[in-house]
């Protein structure tokens, strides 16, 4: 009997030494989901495919990319929500959407300066 | 961002941290509580209303607000426990007020103590008399512990020389309509002895029972499910909605 409580007393234990664990692990998870899982939401590799495109002018190339990021930073959002702050999830999307006006208006300064703004965006998401 | 599925999964996450926490702060927390350790669990309240709401924030720092301050709670009453000094320079002692019937003016002063205070006190303990009270001791946690003097104490059984018999505390034997057996080991009965006696109350399963209480003496307290109560006296005075 007493072996008995020993074990229920180590799983109280541990279970609740787990749940503490779980829920440092969804807090910190944004840094870690931000990461491209797959080949549809690397944010940094179409950031830098798009600084690519607009530093040689290469604007329909780069108007295709901001599709792929939006699409990417869609998927990305929902897993990294629960471990990073709103400020710099609405901070990224506005560098988007303003990145969206200035490919359209094929501003090379402004475009580059959204790309920039938008990748220290991403790079301090989950920090 | 899913703003509110966000602060439901902080809301849980704080929650379930904040019952581990104050399970490890244990009970003492809530039942012998200094003023430091009311602010204490204002600051802690704080904290954990933080975590879930303020989304401006990763929920991680104020997690970590938060068990730092319980650990650091949780420090301060092992210290208190160990070390007597510090226990005394951490959450004060109990001070008399009321020595022999005479109020020490100059301890409540000291205390920041109105004599009003000391009367609101004992009027909450239903003492309107101040004739009836020989001690008055200030608690650290702010309540006023009285000794009322001998001829104003009530009456025991012993003072009339009658027998008390012990009966000790109640053991759950049957509680919501299941069986304890541990229980039941532990008041050394078995399951054939609780049936017949719960038979002469009317239940021939466990689970028509809703309580059954066992005390040292072995005297039984049974209630059932059905209590056979047809009309349930209304107390209210308002003829209310509903």
């Amino acid at each position: 009997m007493l072996k008995e409580v020993n074990v229920k007393k180590f799983l109280i234990y541990a279970g609740t030494v787990a749940v503490l664990v779980f829920f440092s692990l969804i807090m910190l998870s944004g840094n870690i989901l931000k990461k491209p899982l797959g080949s549809d939401d690397d944010i940094p590799g179409a950031i830098e495919n798009m600084l690519e495109a607009v530093e040689n002018g290469a604007w329909n190339d780069a108007s295709e990319e901001i599709g792929s990021l939006e699409s990417a930073w869609n998927k990305v959002l929902k897993r990294i929500q629960f471990g990073s702050e709103r400020d710099e999830i609405n901070q990224l999307s506005k560098s988007i959407a303003r990145l969206k006006g200035a490919l359209e208006a094929r501003d090379k300064s402004g475009s580059l300066m959204e790309l920039h703004e938008a990748y220290m965006h991403w790079e301090n998401l989950g920090k | 961002m899913n703003e509110g599925l966000v602060v439901v999964v902080r809301a849980i996450i704080s929650f379930f941290t904040l019952l581990i926490l104050a399970r490890l702060l244990g009970k003492e927390q809530i039942s012998q509580l200094t003023f430091f350790d009311y602010i204490l669990g204002i600051t802690i309240g704080s904290i954990a209303s933080e975590a879930t709401v303020d989304l401006s924030s990763r929920a991680w720092p104020h997690f970590i607000g938060l068990v730092s301050w319980a650990v650091l709670a949780y420090l301060m009453q092992y210290i208190s426990l160990k070390w007597r000094y510090a226990a005394k320079l951490i959450e004060g002692e109990p001070v008399i007020v009321i020595m022999n019937g005479k109020i020490l003016d100059n301890v409540l002063k000291k205390m920041k103590f109105r004599v009003s205070d000391v009367l609101e006190l004992l009027r909450n303990q239903g003492i309107f008399d101040m004739n009836e009270v020989d001690y008055a001791i200030l608690e650290p946690n702010g309540s006023l512990s009285v000794l009322k003097k001998p001829e104003y104490l009530p009456v025991t059984r012993q003072d009339l020389k009658i027998k008390a018999k012990p009966t000790g505390i109640s053991t759950e034997l049957v509680y919501d309509g299941k069986l304890i057996k541990q229980n039941l080991r532990q008041m050394n009965k078995d399951e054939k002895w609780l049936m017949n006696q719960l038979k002469k109350h009317g239940i021939n399963d466990v689970s028509e029972a809703f309580l059954v209480l066992i005390n040292d003496a072995g005297s039984l307290y049974v209630d059932k499910y059905d209590d056979d109560i047809k009309n349930v006296k209304d107390i209210g005075d308002y003829k209310g909605p509903y």
